[in-house]
């Protein structure tokens, strides 16, 4: 960009900002407007002297030697002025007036000077100067950020004209000669671009608010920002803002759905959370898959959720191979890059945020009740006992076909209550008896579940000047889960700090305390076993272990156990930057991660707490672990424009060294009493003491070029070298490269549609690996296991697994093509991508058979693909300023397949047919050809019925048993016969719809509905058996139909069916599509006319849902949880900041 | 300044931060040793053989169907079925309700790998005294020679495995039964030759031990003569308990039989008769025990008594009373039928009521009459306190067939002291004694026709119990297998024992038996439907009809092991699915991992 371009013409007093600006070279700034005031010649113009040699050559050329020659400035309106015009110049040592005046001889161009600025008028057209000059009205102000820090080079112009200004260094403009009736356009990089009329007003503050969206946002890429623009890769960026009237425990909390390609699933419990984190798709059968953390530029091993979702500002989502592999053998799962808030000059600024929810679980599964529970206790009887008169288990008030004395005739009872000999025949416990004939019950559900309380408290304060800027913060959550005995409470700080020690160093701290207690044992959720005529306490208060005579009470463990569950977090990234000449820089930077954590957990036995004393033995242990990894960072970049290149350069070394320790002991059957807990586990008995410390190592080089020309054609390049000490000694390190292409074709001289604002094509290609395949695998390793020999105790060790010298990284090459578009205003912006992932050696625990007496050996075999497309829409729908709506649409589907597995070509059956392939693994249920989360069971197409059981004992099974459809009709249900692929797992589709909208000034509210789509899950209360399935009269069991020739059905089986005629094992799936309401919420924030009353700078009130409706066919608890109860959450909030 | 250009040096010294990468990248074991650490002294190789040891208590110890081997080995025999599996149709390949017919195979393999660990890297290290080596060689020859003969004995032909596995392989074979016994053979002469005649410590293997396991085979083999001599050598050095040893040896009530069958008598040094048994101690430490349950020997093979209601319809005598402390918690799985129960114990002159024999006395068995329990009522407010428990109030045969049986309290009862059910807890279980020596020494006489021979050593065990004598004119197969059951239930793999007598005969020719066609037609099954009227009349109950065929005399082989092995075919047993694919299978050993 050069100083002629810029024709800002403006008061005298502004030039020395004005050179500031220029030399940041901002597009934006390109604003023509006119000259204001008469300028005189200057003292500088004639005692400067120039040499000029021009022949031929454009005005616009020779303005610009003189300007390299000097220290003038010119300016001037291009639309009223010709630049273009062609002259010749030959001068030695003149000065500028004798130059200017030989140079602008007939062409109309007339000039002044005022010190080193040359302003340039035209005497034919009057063009704006002459308007200008007529207006007299002057306007000024200060433009300030959200937070009220003052904005420097903020763009101010008068809407409909090419007048303005920009703000100078205390964010204060001033623009003189202002009609009444004006618009003032305010607009700067990164905000929002507001417009305000003056109405007469001659004093004008404006606020401004950033904008997330916009081709300059900046994105986190690793080891470095990029703009957003400049991007090759699939990258998407989540600004937290939108989550903070949200309860949000942990941060994947604000990704699931918002991401494209992002998958997890809700945390049911008080910790919150997720279950699992998955970018795309599975790129590894056994390793893990969940992508790579990084905060503030350093990789992260800790939990998410020692990161406090309130500290984060942004998250990046780095997905495709190409941004990811910097991260090489780390970054095969993707990357997630968080950053964290950080101070600004001045302050500070104290914000403050409450938010308190109540939670419960959104579908009450409750077990059989009273009658239900006889009912089903009699159907079970009777199909058990077919040999028995159907009345022998009718109630004496409720006979068919006998007389009360025919009923009582059936058994030699001597009971004479006709009650009692029905329950005895029924099997009714003593409890249960009496409960029944007192009338007394108890509802098991409202037992275990209670309201969940989640509380959650943050407050930060932040600020700085030119040397230091800081941010620090202070967090607090206490949750109490849905469930008996589940809680959660936490602390979290985070202190930022940037310290500039001279122009050319920085030093720098991003540094992080968590401190968690997860103590508490949950109530079971096995409590449908219990009878609803069983009881909590016994009539001494004591609890009752077998609350109606068989199984456990669900809440026996909330009450005799104690524990101690906490843990401490602390991870700190200490840096310093360099600036050398060139644009070169030196960052290094450590980062030492610790982690304690104490479990202790104690077990008393007493009669009170369900306890057996003359048996059971109290029990007490401790697990102690800590983790110490660092790694360290050494990183040169080089940072040059060349005319319409520019490069950027990143270097890299890494090293790594992570270790752990844990010591677990545990002893029994105290003495004299269990008073000290488990203070005291030396007066146990049965001491036991087991110790595992483990220790890995790593080191990384990376190199990377990001070039651009012209703006339009980017390119980005990588090569990662990396080493780990978990695998074998013949491959410890491993090379992943990258290649990425970008062309912004809206940037093109020949792309003219008027409605696309900007179009760009993204191609990549990298290769990334997955060395998370435990520390030890490579190894041979033993196991040991103590024997008493009847005189001492004997240590035995046993071979547990082979060594494999050979084991390397699982490499996975990814392609993706992406698309970007924004139209209408960049009121609409649409971005697709496309990728394909093959995954190779893949690292399999490849099964052995049993022979062998192991399992299976880890061994780098197979292929793997995951194709998928992406796409993210983002809609400005409605912008007024009472009202704006917009919208966000995520879309999704990944779809694996695996390609090879052993490379064992074999002939096996599979569906019935001979095939000759390479062999699946039928243990772990892989099929080449198939995806990795396919289901191959039978098809079960209903239920025999009563007038079926003539084909029904064809198989061997009974009217009421599960009906499969058979592949090979030979009547015998054979697994490589007759499974077959039924579907999937795995969601196929996943969709994100956010909704946005402000009204009435002061209220926002957003919608968050989200959709997991065409998966099925294995729902095993289904088959209405169970380990002790042929005790069941003596329980109760979960809201599961059942078939029963009177009352029968086409989906649920007999009770206790039998399943041994299905080889290989039966299991019933159920469709678990699910859409859901996930997020409401509604906000009010205060008009600052009162806020400043209240001397806040901003108070904000909001209300929130989470989980507010589900739709969905899924039999259990939660489609999206499976088989816990899934909490909805009502949440209130406040938040508040001051200055 | 001075200070920034201290700090620089500081912030780039980590550049220079070298160590050879080699070095920086080895993988560095903590916590837990490798093969190479451990097998490079006696020490080491002792700490392979201590694996051994502790898992033949999977014989007898703990849940279905993970272990307790020898309790299944019961349910499908002519002595009992099991109480949830009686129809062995659902027994498949893939697929088995709490019975260990698949888990034998799987872990015994597991056992296997065990001691093939050591015999595999004997040779690895240098042996300055060779006796060193040979012993701790001949004590892992025997654990899987014993393991070997459990798995041809319940499946066959089957996969052999030699030494320890070094790499991917995915093609084993079946080898022949023939083959394996022969093998087995020859590791037991050479373990009899280096094993010591007494255990330095309790739990190690002996001469005997090999001498008794090397009788079972030399049997299985037809090598009656080798069978004779070295099951001979084996009760020399045995002599049967005659007299009251042991705790409890003063208590009156009890008899003889009571002390040679309490946990803590077994591996005590004046019972001479133990040849070897496991090592379980409830007092040392949860760690060194098999498992967290125990023998549950009081679950397994004792009845539901406890369900059993009195005139009011509650449990007459939960076990969470006194007496349930003492008579467990039983749960029926192994349900002896009557002809276990009573007619193996009547005789010409007595009947199981009278009998003398010590193993049938009150004292030692509980007794549930045709009505009448002796087990008292004791719930507190019960009307009928006091009275023994009575079938009338509880129901059909339907209800009772799990809770109302009479059996052996004098085997099955072991202390429960860590839990808080008294199923049976950890003790010590005979594997092999003198008692059994006998009982085979007298099948080989049977076989070579030396009948009054064979009624000596049947005798010698009856005499010790205080049961009549016999004829040299009564000894049969049948009567020795009668004995066997009076004798050793609850001990020996009764199943097993009865496939290798089935090999036997058809081998020999014997009452019409063959090889050719065994699947078919052979002792054990004839045997079985003889005297196990469950599977005779096919009763039903639990919702199961009792089923067993010829071809049941063999067990599946796991689906799961033949659908791995995926390069090589592994053999189904004829009558299960997947069989029609089967191979011929070798007929040598291809390695037996070690040599002399």
């Amino acid at each position: 960009m050069k100083k002629k371009c810029i024709t800002l013409i403006f008061g005298i007093q502004k030039i020395r900002e004005l050179k500031i600006l220029r030399k940041m070279k901002i597009v934006l700034f390109l604003i023509a407007v006119s000259v204001t005031q008469a300028l005189a010649v200057d003292s500088y113009a004639q005692t400067t002297k120039l040499n000029l040699s021009v022949k031929n050559g454009k005005i616009v050329e020779i303005l610009d030697e003189i300007e390299n020659q000097s220290d003038f400035f010119f300016m001037y309106d291009a639309t009223v002025i010709n630049v273009d015009q062609k002259r010749s110049v030959n001068c030695e040592n003149k000065t500028v007036t004798k130059i200017l005046d030989d140079l602008f001889q007939n062409t109309g161009i007339t000039y002044k000077i005022e010190d080193r600025l040359i302003a340039l008028t035209s005497q034919g057209k009057k063009g704006t100067v002459t308007n200008f000059l007529q207006q007299q009205k002057n306007v000024s102000g200060k433009v300030t950020d959200s937070s009220g820090v003052p904005i420097p080079g903020v763009t101010v112009v008068i809407k409909g004209t090419t007048k303005g200004i920009i703000t100078d260094s205390e964010g204060n403009y001033s623009l003189s000669g202002i009609s009444s009736n004006a618009t003032l356009l305010f607009s700067f990089v990164g905000m929002k671009t507001q417009e305000i009329r003056t109405n007469g007003e001659s004093a004008i503050n404006v606020k401004m608010e950033e904008e997330n969206i916009g081709i300059e946002e900046v994105i986190a890429i690793g080891y470095g920002t990029m703009k957003k623009s400049d991007l090759t890769g699939s990258v998407q960026q989540v600004d937290a803002e939108k989550f903070k009237l949200q309860s949000t425990t942990q941060i994947t909390e604000m990704l699931n759905g918002t991401i494209a390609g992002f998958n997890s699933n809700q945390g049911t419990s008080a910790q919150g959370g997720s279950s699992s984190m998955e970018l795309r798709g599975p790129t590894s059968l056994t390793a893990n898959t969940t992508p790579l953390v990084v905060v503030d530029g350093a990789i992260f091993t800790g939990s998410l959720r020692d990161v406090n979702p309130y500290d984060v500002k942004t998250i990046d989502i780095l997905k495709d191979a190409s941004s990811a592999a910097v991260y090489g053998a780390k970054a095969a799962s993707g990357v997630i890059i968080i950053t964290t808030k950080k101070g600004n000059t001045g302050g500070p600024i104290i914000n403050v945020s409450t938010k308190v929810g109540v939670a419960e679980s959104n579908n009450k599964r409750k077990g059989l009740g009273p009658d239900e529970y006889i009912q089903y206790r009699q159907d079970y009887l009777r199909q058990i006992h077919p040999e028995l008169a159907y009345d022998y288990y009718s109630s004496p008030d409720n006979l068919n076909n006998f007389s009360l004395e025919e009923w009582r005739n059936l058994t030699a009872s001597t009971l004479t209550d006709n009650k009692k000999e029905w329950l005895r025949r029924m099997g009714f416990f003593d409890i249960e008896v009496n409960n029944y004939l007192a009338g007394k019950t108890t509802d098991w559900y409202d037992e275990v579940f209670r309201k969940g309380l989640r509380q959650e408290y943050n407050t930060s304060i932040s600020g700085g000047t030119d040397v230091v800027k800081y941010y620090w913060s202070l967090g607090h959550n206490n949750n109490k889960g849905i469930r008996l005995g589940d809680k959660y409470s936490s602390v979290h700080s985070r202190l930022n700090l940037d310290v500039k020690v001279t122009d050319w160093l920085n030093i720098g701290l991003n540094t992080q305390f968590s401190d968690e207690n997860k103590s508490g044992v949950p109530a079971s959720l096995n409590f449908y076993a219990n009878s609803p005529y069983g009881q909590m306490f016994d009539e001494d208060g004591n609890l009752e272990r077998l609350p109606h005579g068989h199984t456990d009470n669900p809440l026996l463990d909330y009450y005799r156990i104690s524990d101690y569950d906490k843990g401490e977090n602390l991870f700190a990234d200490m840096h310093a930057t360099i600036k050398f000449p060139l644009g070169i820089k030196f960052k290094t930077s450590f980062q030492p991660r610790y982690s304690n954590s104490k479990y202790y957990s104690y077990t008393t036995i007493s009669k009170e707490l369900g306890g057996i004393e003359t048996s059971e033995q109290p029990i007490g242990s401790r697990n102690d672990s800590s983790v110490k990894n660092w790694m360290m960072d050494n990183i040169l970049t080089w940072k040059k424009s060349i005319g319409i290149h520019n490069f950027d350069v990143t270097l890299l070394a890494n090293y790594e060294k992570n270790q752990s320790w844990a010591s677990y002991q545990s002893n029994q059957n105290f003495s004299p009493n269990q008073e000290l807990s488990y203070h005291g586990l030396q007066y146990g008995d049965s001491p036991v003491v087991k110790d595992t410390d483990t220790k890995s190592s790593g080191n990384a080089y990376m190199g990377r070029v990001n070039y651009t020309l012209k703006d339009r054609y980017l390119v980005t390049a990588s090569v990662r070298r990396d080493g780990f000490s978990a695998f074998g000694k013949n491959n410890k390190t491993a090379v992943f490269p990258a290649f990425a292409l970008g062309w912004v074709v809206s940037e093109e001289d020949f792309f003219d549609i008027s409605f696309l604002d900007r179009m760009k094509v993204r191609l990549s290609w990298g290769i990334n690996g997955n060395r998370d395949i435990g520390i030890y695998s490579a190894l041979a390793t033993t196991g040991s296991d103590l024997w008493y020999n009847g005189s001492s105790t004997q240590v035995g060790v046993y071979s547990s697994s082979l060594l494999n010298d050979n084991l390397r990284w699982e490499k996975t090459a990814a392609y993706n093509v992406g698309f970007d578009l924004a139209l209408l205003d960049n009121k609409i912006e649409f971005s697709a991508d496309v990728y394909q992932m093959n995954t190779t050696d893949l690292l399999m625990s490849r099964s052995l058979p049993e022979v062998t007496g192991f399992e299976s050996i880890m061994s780098n075999l197979g292929e793997l693909r995951n194709r998928g497309l992406e796409i993210n829409l983002n809609t400005v729908n409605i912008n007024n300023q009472n009202f704006s709506w917009n919208t966000n649409l995520v879309f999704s589907f990944n779809r694996n397949k695996i390609i090879s597995l052993f490379g064992d070509y074999s002939t096996y059956t599979l569906r019935g047919e001979e095939c000759t392939s390479d062999v699946p693994d039928f243990t772990n249920g892989w099929f080449p050809g198939q995806s990795i989360d396919v289901v191959w069971d039978y098809n079960v197409c209903g239920i025999w019925q009563s007038d079926e059981a003539a084909e029904a004992a064809v198989y061997g099974l009974e009217p009421g048993d599960f009906k499969a459809e058979e592949v090979v009709k030979d009547g015998v249900y054979t697994d490589t016969d007759d499974k077959q692929f039924i579907g999937n797992t795995k969601p196929r589709y996943h969709l994100g719809l956010r909704n946005d909208f402000t009204f009435l000034k002061n209220f926002t509210a957003s919608v968050f509905i989200r959709a997991d789509l065409g998966h099925i899950k294995s729902y095993s209360a289904a088959l209405n058996n169970g380990y002790e399935s042929d005790d069941r009269c003596s329980r109760n069991k979960g809201p599961v139909p059942y078939w029963t020739s009177d009352k029968p059905n086409y989906e649920y089986a007999r009770l206790n069916p039998t399943l041994s005629s299905f080889g290989g094992g039966l299991m019933i799936y159920k469709h678990c599509s699910f859409v859901r309401i996930q997020d409401f919420s509604l906000a009010y924030s205060l008009p600052s006319s009162l806020t400043q009353r209240l001397k806040a700078k901003n108070i904000q009130i909001y209300g929130s849902v989470r989980n507010l409706a589900t739709f969905t066919d899924w039999p259990g608890w939660d489609p999206e949880s499976g088989m816990t109860p899934m909490p909805r959450t009502y949440t209130f909030g406040l938040n508040f900041s001051i200055q | 300044m001075k200070k920034i250009n201290l700090l620089i040096l500081v912030l780039f010294f980590p550049l220079f931060f070298s160590c050879s990468e080699d070095e920086w990248l080895k993988t560095e074991p903590l916590s837990f040793f490798t093969p190479e650490d451990v097998f490079v002294d006696e020490a080491g190789f002792e700490s392979g053989l201590v694996v051994c040891r502790k898992e033949m208590n999977a014989e007898n110890h703990g849940y279905f169907p993970n272990s307790n081997y020898i309790a299944t080995e019961y349910a499908y025999t002519d002595l009992a079925v099991a109480l949830r599996q009686s129809d062995f149709n659902k027994n498949t390949p893939s697929y088995s309700y709490r019975q260990t017919t698949l888990t034998l195979f799987l872990n015994g393999y597991g056992y296997i790998k065990n001691a093939n660990t050591v015999i595999s890297k004997i040779d690895d290290i240098e042996w300055d005294d060779k006796t060193i080596r040979n012993r701790i060689l001949s004590e892992a020859l025997w654990f899987r020679a014993y393991w070997y003969y459990r798995l041809v004995n319940a499946y066959g032909d089957i996969p052999w495995v030699g030494g320890l596995l070094t790499d991917v392989k995915l093609d084993y074979k079946s080898t022949t039964r023939w083959a394996i016994l022969e093998q087995l053979q020859k590791d037991l002469e050479y373990a009899v030759e280096w094993l010591p005649d007494n255990a330095a410590n309790t739990g190690d293997i002996t001469k005997g031990a090999a001498n008794h396991l090397l009788t079972k085979v030399y049997l299985a083999e037809c090598d009656f003569d080798k069978a004779i001599e070295a099951a001979t050598a084996a009760i020399n050095g045995h002599p049967l308990m005659k007299a009251r040893f042991g705790e409890d040896m003063t208590n009156n009530y009890h008899n003889l039989l009571w002390d040679l069958h309490r946990v803590n008598n077994k591996n005590i040094s004046s019972n001479t008769e133990t040849i070897y048994a496991t090592v379980d101690r409830t007092d040392a430490s949860p760690e060194t025990w098999f498992n967290a349950v125990g023998t549950y020997s009081m679950r397994i093979y004792t009845p539901s008594y406890w369900k059993v209601q009195d005139s009011e319809g509650q449990r007459a005598c939960n076990w969470s009373t006194p007496a349930g402390d003492t008579l467990g918690i039983g749960n029926g799985d192994i349900r002896p039928n009557y002809f276990a129960n009573y007619e193996l114990w009547n005789d010409e002159t007595y009947t199981w009521e009278t009998t003398p024999d010590m193993r049938r006395s009150d004292s030692n068995w509980i007794e549930m009459g045709k009505s009448i329990s002796e087990i008292i009522t004791d719930r507190e407010g019960s009307p009928n306190n006091g009275e023994p428990l009575n079938k009338k109030y509880y129901g059909s045969l339907a209800d009772t067939v799990d809770t109302w049986y009479s059996w052996p309290h004098y085997k099955t009862y072991v202390p429960t002291e860590h839990y808080r059910t008294p199923q049976g807890g950890q003790g010590d279980w005979y594997i092999f004694r003198s008692a059994g020596t006998y009982l085979l020494r007298a099948e080989a006489y049977f076989y070579k026709g030396q009948l009054a021979e064979a009624a000596a050593d049947i005798n010698k065990v009856r005499e010790r119990s205080n049961a009549p004598l016999i004829d040299a004119s009564d000894v049969t197969l049948d009567y020795i297998f009668d004995e066997r059951a009076r004798e050793l239930y609850t001990e020996s793999p009764r199943h097993s024992e009865m496939v290798r007598v089935s090999y036997i005969l058809a081998k020999l020719g014997s009452d019409g038996y063959s090889l050719q066609n065994i699947s078919e037609s052979n002792w054990y099954y004839d045997r079985v439907i003889k005297y196990n009227s469950y599977y005779r009349d096919g009763y039903t109950f639990w919702g199961n009809t009792a089923s067993l065929s010829p071809s049941n005399m063999l067990w599946p082989v796991p689906q799961s092991a033949i659908t791995a092995n995926t390069l090589g075919r592994i053999n189904q047993n004829i009558g299960y699915e997947g069989s029609e694919y089967n191979e011929a299978p070798l007929e040598t050993i291809p390695d037996p991992g070690y040599t002399n």
